[in-house]
């Protein structure tokens, strides 16, 4: 077969195939997301039939009952067979659980780090990544966790900043996201190669040091820290990003500046901040349309859901969520909905709220055990 | 048309999937040998179904041993460590995503020596020596699987019994050989004739209860009388219960202590090669059961209970603060002067979802609750006047190095120690309870540790931090030079299920002993399938004697079965101690503890508590108990707060008369 055939063959064959994906996604009528519920130790599985959402099953997680484990990142393996969730608190390591979407069943699990947070199984090296937050130990640098999922065996650390956090993967699962919240970071670990390939302080500091979690006091209020026992201050990141989401074709990465209020652009190609959106109070997590049009960003703060337009950089009405604390965001394969987490404060259930992205509205809501937190969708039928 | 389209669709999809599935990836042997020490090249490449080397492939490669066979994931170099059979799998990344596996076989090193271990000084005919054998080869790791050949040089000196054991038979010298792979080692033996003629057996008392420790005083003698002090002495016991129906049982140790679980008539033997021992002791019923009888209630049916603390307020009245789990952030206060009539009087909301613990000062002035699952994940713990606990008001709020959640805290002298990220414990000074501030900190360095409570008594802080055991630490006893912001640790003791939950301090006075009870938190059965139940708990109490700080030792252990432990309290020589699924138990422990205290009849009483209304209906969760003015209070999960009565100790032969 010539080249130029096989050119063409291959385009036509890419092109049937989207045609009929696009046309059993227009018949679809019910979406199923993953949802945890951290201060309940829950995993709820939704489904959305385009009016109303509803609680199709409640999976019980973890082996203590009288402590929280913290059920926190979840995610869904690329052919859809599998979910993966972090328990976050363990003794005092967290562990990484497999299930079946087919049964909600344990499958195996594998202990990680201090914490373990977002996770993600990158298409092209079939390999988990999951960061360890170490959100509630010492201000030093974490690790990002390699796990082989079908033998959930951990096979790498790549150490990165202080509180891993916020990861995600490049479409093509070449490059891994995630940011280190308290020293300001981006980190883009080759996830072929196992290494951080570059990172990038977006806290605006050249000096190598402070960004590894060193002793730069240039942007901190003492003053709050209360530091009584410590002999030597931490850096506390301004910008305090919490997440990292690569666009699926514009070369872009976008990162939520939960302390500075706002989302950074970054250019992959130029590896420099090239955009700031303005936004409500905390950006928490992202997500990204598939079509590419729009970012959705929790603002953890305000208790809402910002919606932006990518290609005019402008953002569409402000949805208020159903309560406090905005969480996490996943976006339907046909870009129509953003199911939101939220979690709510003290005795409050969590809820997970569905946004129309178009017409930012929101159209649906069910609660669920308290903090909804980690969310990802599953499947469309 | 639509079917042109369909069949051009139909041979591109088979076309592509067949380009797909035609490459495979290829390593350079699929079994490969290798020596201890040795560095390798792992080679993987993709072909196609022609064989053709398919360029820019990335390999990722990776040992499911780590410890044993080292392999640069990026590289494929491979470093033997540890002889053995393992798996190295090979992923090239990419469309289609490759795997293939490599087994590698690490040649084990030769074997470099045996060694016999610790062999007494003299060995006396007639009484066994067991040895303990280790095989070592030329890499350093030990090799118990290797079959050890022993042979003595003479048989009617010294000869091999099974289980690598020595029988010495008659004075002499004779050498006993080990062989392992054509490496001998070879051990002198010199066989003393055995002058023990006699042996002098006492026993501290004949008679004693069950539970009760016999203390044995075994003397060797030789035939002119004098004492043989270094003499081998083995104790054993047989026995005859009382009961038909039960089997005589109990302990003894190599120190000679014998303890009955059972009633009966035990024979208590001691020998020394042929000379024998034996003395007859009786066990009696303990007798210490007692009546407990439930007295009230204050429920909470609407969320979990969790920890409980009961003090005498400063206006003489008695009070007691519980806290709430997995629900809103809740501290209820409650009036338990009268236990039978337990009064909600006050309660306190907090940003958390979980109040763990509770404890209140001293003087009865101020209570800390612990906080987790804040909504702005900045925990901390809670300050609050409770000098009028019918108007509890919050003093202030602490998150500073615990905003990971506090799980559970003590307070002792103007100081409160709260666990921070479930790694360290933090001493914060509370002289001025609305500026609370951070002292000193103690934290463990091993490897993975953690921490589960800590508990203050007399100037000596007891962690309990899971596989590391007990922490004893010196936060202003003394014994070490501790203070609250210069802890001092002297002295731990760990055990292998790693479990360690809680822990609580009690010294007999009458014995002279200092024990410290260490508590389990296990929940090996899992979760409740439907989720809506509690768990079945496991676990136990292990009683450690740290008489000797430098050599604590585990003696005994209290366990319910299919029940856990969870917290407990030791007044009076008397514990009560909470089992998730079994309620409180009341136990003895006066005198010596050796051995199994449930079997024993150390249980003087227990209360399950069961309540239809409960969160849960019926589904006892215990978690906590305090006795408080001749009154036990507890807490369980379910239910909320309880208080029982343990009835007073009827004479034995009293008549009890009705009225």
């Amino acid at each position: 077969m010539s080249k130029i055939l096989k050119s063409v063959f291959n385009k036509a064959f890419l092109f049937t195939i989207a045609s009929g994906l696009f046309s059993l996604v227009a018949q679809a009528q019910d979406y199923y997301i993953y949802v945890t519920a951290e201060s309940e130790d829950e995993v709820a599985l939704v489904k959305f039939d385009g009016e109303k959402a509803t609680i199709e099953e409640t999976i019980p997680v973890g082996v203590w009952p009288a402590e929280i484990e913290g059920p926190h990142g979840i995610n869904v393996s690329p052919d859809g067979k599998y979910w993966y969730l972090s328990l976050a608190h363990g003794n005092p390591y967290g562990t990484l659980y497999k299930y079946s979407t087919a049964t909600n069943e344990v499958v195996d699990t594998v202990m990680l780090g201090l914490f373990p947070a977002s996770l993600q199984v990158s298409k092209a090296t079939g390999l988990l990544y999951c960061v360890n937050f170490n959100l509630h130990g010492d201000m030093v640098p974490s690790t990002v966790s390699v796990v082989d999922p079908e033998e959930m065996i951990e096979i790498e650390k790549i150490e990165t900043g202080v509180m891993p956090h916020g990861s995600r993967i490049s479409a093509d699962g070449m490059y891994h996201y995630s940011v280190g919240m308290m020293s300001g970071e981006l980190f883009e670990i080759s996830t072929t190669k196992l290494k951080v390939n570059r990172k990038l302080n977006l806290d605006g500091i050249e000096e190598e040091e402070p960004a590894k979690g060193g002793m730069d006091h240039s942007m901190m209020d003492h003053s709050k820290m209360g530091h009584a026992a410590m002999s030597t201050p931490m850096y506390h990141s301004a910008t305090k990003p919490t997440w990292a989401m690569p666009h699926p074709t514009n070369g872009k990465v976008y990162v939520a500046g939960n302390g500075s209020d706002e989302i950074l652009e970054v250019d992959l190609e130029k590896w420099e901040i090239t955009d700031r959106f303005k936004t409500g109070k905390g950006p928490y997590n992202l997500d990204i349309s598939p079509d590419g049009k729009y970012l959705v960003a929790t603002y953890k703060g305000s208790g809402e859901t910002g919606i932006w337009d990518l290609k005019k950089k402008k953002e569409l009405p402000r949805v208020k969520n159903t309560r406090m604390v905005s969480h996490g965001v996943s976006i339907s394969p046909d870009s129509k909905y953003a199911f939101i987490s939220v979690e709510g404060i003290g005795g409050e259930p969590g809820t997970m709220d569905v946004i129309d992205i178009k017409n930012a509205k929101k159209v649906a809501s069910v609660d669920m055990g308290k903090q909804a937190g980690g969310i990802i969708f599953w499947k469309m039928e | 048309m639509k079917k042109f389209i369909l069949s051009v669709f139909t041979l591109l999809l088979t076309v592509n999937f067949l380009q797909a599935q035609d490459l495979s990836i290829k390593v350079s042997d699929e079994n490969i040998s290798m020596k201890i020490g040795q560095t390798l090249q792992l080679e993987a490449v993709v072909v196609d179904a022609s064989g053709n080397k398919v360029v820019d492939r990335d390999f990722i490669f990776y040992s499911r041993n780590r410890r044993a066979l080292s392999v640069v994931d990026s590289t494929g170099m491979a470093t033997a460590v540890k002889h053995g059979e393992y798996d190295v799998i090979v992923i090239s990344p990419g469309d289609p995503q490759l795997r293939s596996n490599i087994r590698v076989t690490i040649e084990p090193a030769a074997i470099a020596k045996v060694d016999f271990g610790t062999i007494p000084e003299k060995i006396y005919s007639g009484i066994t020596v067991p040895l303990e054998l280790t095989v070592t080869d030329e890499a350093g790791f030990e090799r118990p699987e290797k079959v050890i050949t022993l042979t003595s040089s003479d048989e009617e000196i010294v000869s091999v019994a099974p289980f690598t054991k020595l029988i010495p038979k008659k004075a002499g010298k004779a050498q006993v050989t080990a062989t392992v792979d054509g490496v001998n080692k070879t051990l002198e033996i010199n066989v003393i004739e055995n002058p023990i003629t006699k042996i002098l057996l006492k026993s501290d008392k004949v008679e004693g209860r069950s539970g009760d420790v016999f203390t044995l005083n075994a003397m060797a003698l030789d035939k002119d009388g004098n004492e043989v002090s270094d003499a081998p002495i083995n104790y054993s016991f047989t026995g005859e219960s009382f009961d038909v129906s039960a089997a005589p049982s109990g302990l003894i140790t190599k120190e000679g202590k014998f303890v009955a679980d059972e009633p009966g008539l035990y024979v208590l033997n001691a020998t020394s090669g042929p000379a024998a021992a034996s003395i007859t002791v009786q066990a009696n019923e303990r007798n210490i059961t007692r009546k407990i009888d439930l007295v009230g209630q204050g429920s909470v049916n609407n969320k979990h209970t969790s920890d409980l603390w009961v003090w005498e307020g400063i206006d003489g009245k008695d009070y007691a603060v519980t806290g709430t789990w997995g629900a809103d952030g809740t501290a209820y206060f409650w009036d338990v002067t009268d236990p039978a009539g337990i009064q909600l009087i006050d309660s306190v909301k907090v940003d958390a979802r979980t109040v763990n613990d509770v404890k209140v000062s001293e003087d009865g002035k101020v209570a800390v609750i612990s906080r987790e699952g804040a909504s702005n994940r900045k925990n901390g713990l809670v300050i609050i006047d409770v000098s009028n606990p019918r108007d509890a008001k919050i003093i202030s709020e602490f998150s500073e190095n615990l905003t990971g959640g506090v799980h559970n805290v003590f307070i002792y002298k103007n100081h409160v120690y709260a666990l921070s990220a479930g790694r360290k414990y933090y001493s914060i000074n509370i002289e001025d309870p609305s500026k609370p501030r951070i002292v000193g900190e103690f934290e463990l360095d091993t490897p993975g540790h953690s921490i589960h409570d800590v508990w203050v008594h007399d100037g000596i802080a007891y962690s309990s931090n899971w596989s590391d055991g007990v922490q004893l630490v010196d936060v202003g006893n003394g014994i070490a030079g501790g203070t609250p912001s210069n802890p001092v640790q002297f002295a731990s003791y760990a055990y292998p299920s790693g479990s360690n939950h809680a822990a609580f301090p009690y010294k007999d006075e009458k014995t002279g002993k200092f024990y410290v009870i260490l508590g389990d938190e296990e929940f090996p059965y899992g979760l409740d399938p439907d989720g809506r139940k509690p768990a079945r708990a496991a676990g136990f109490l292990h009683i450690i004697d740290f008489t000797d700080l430098k050599n604590p030792k585990e003696v005994a252990w209290f366990q319910v079965p299919f029940a856990g432990s969870h917290n407990f309290w030791i007044e009076d020589d008397i514990l009560y101690a909470a089992f998730y699924n079994a309620g409180v138990r009341v136990v003895d422990l006066s005198g010596e503890l050796l051995g199994d205290l449930n079997r024993q009849g150390r249980e003087i009483a227990w209360i399950v508590p069961e309540d239809p209304d409960g969160y849960i209906a019926n589904a006892p969760f215990t978690w906590g108990a305090q006795p408080h003015k001749g009154h036990i209070f507890y807490s369980d999960w379910n239910s909320g707060l309880w208080s029982a009565k343990l009835q007073p100790v009827v004479p034995q032969n009293a008549t009890i008369e009705n009225k």
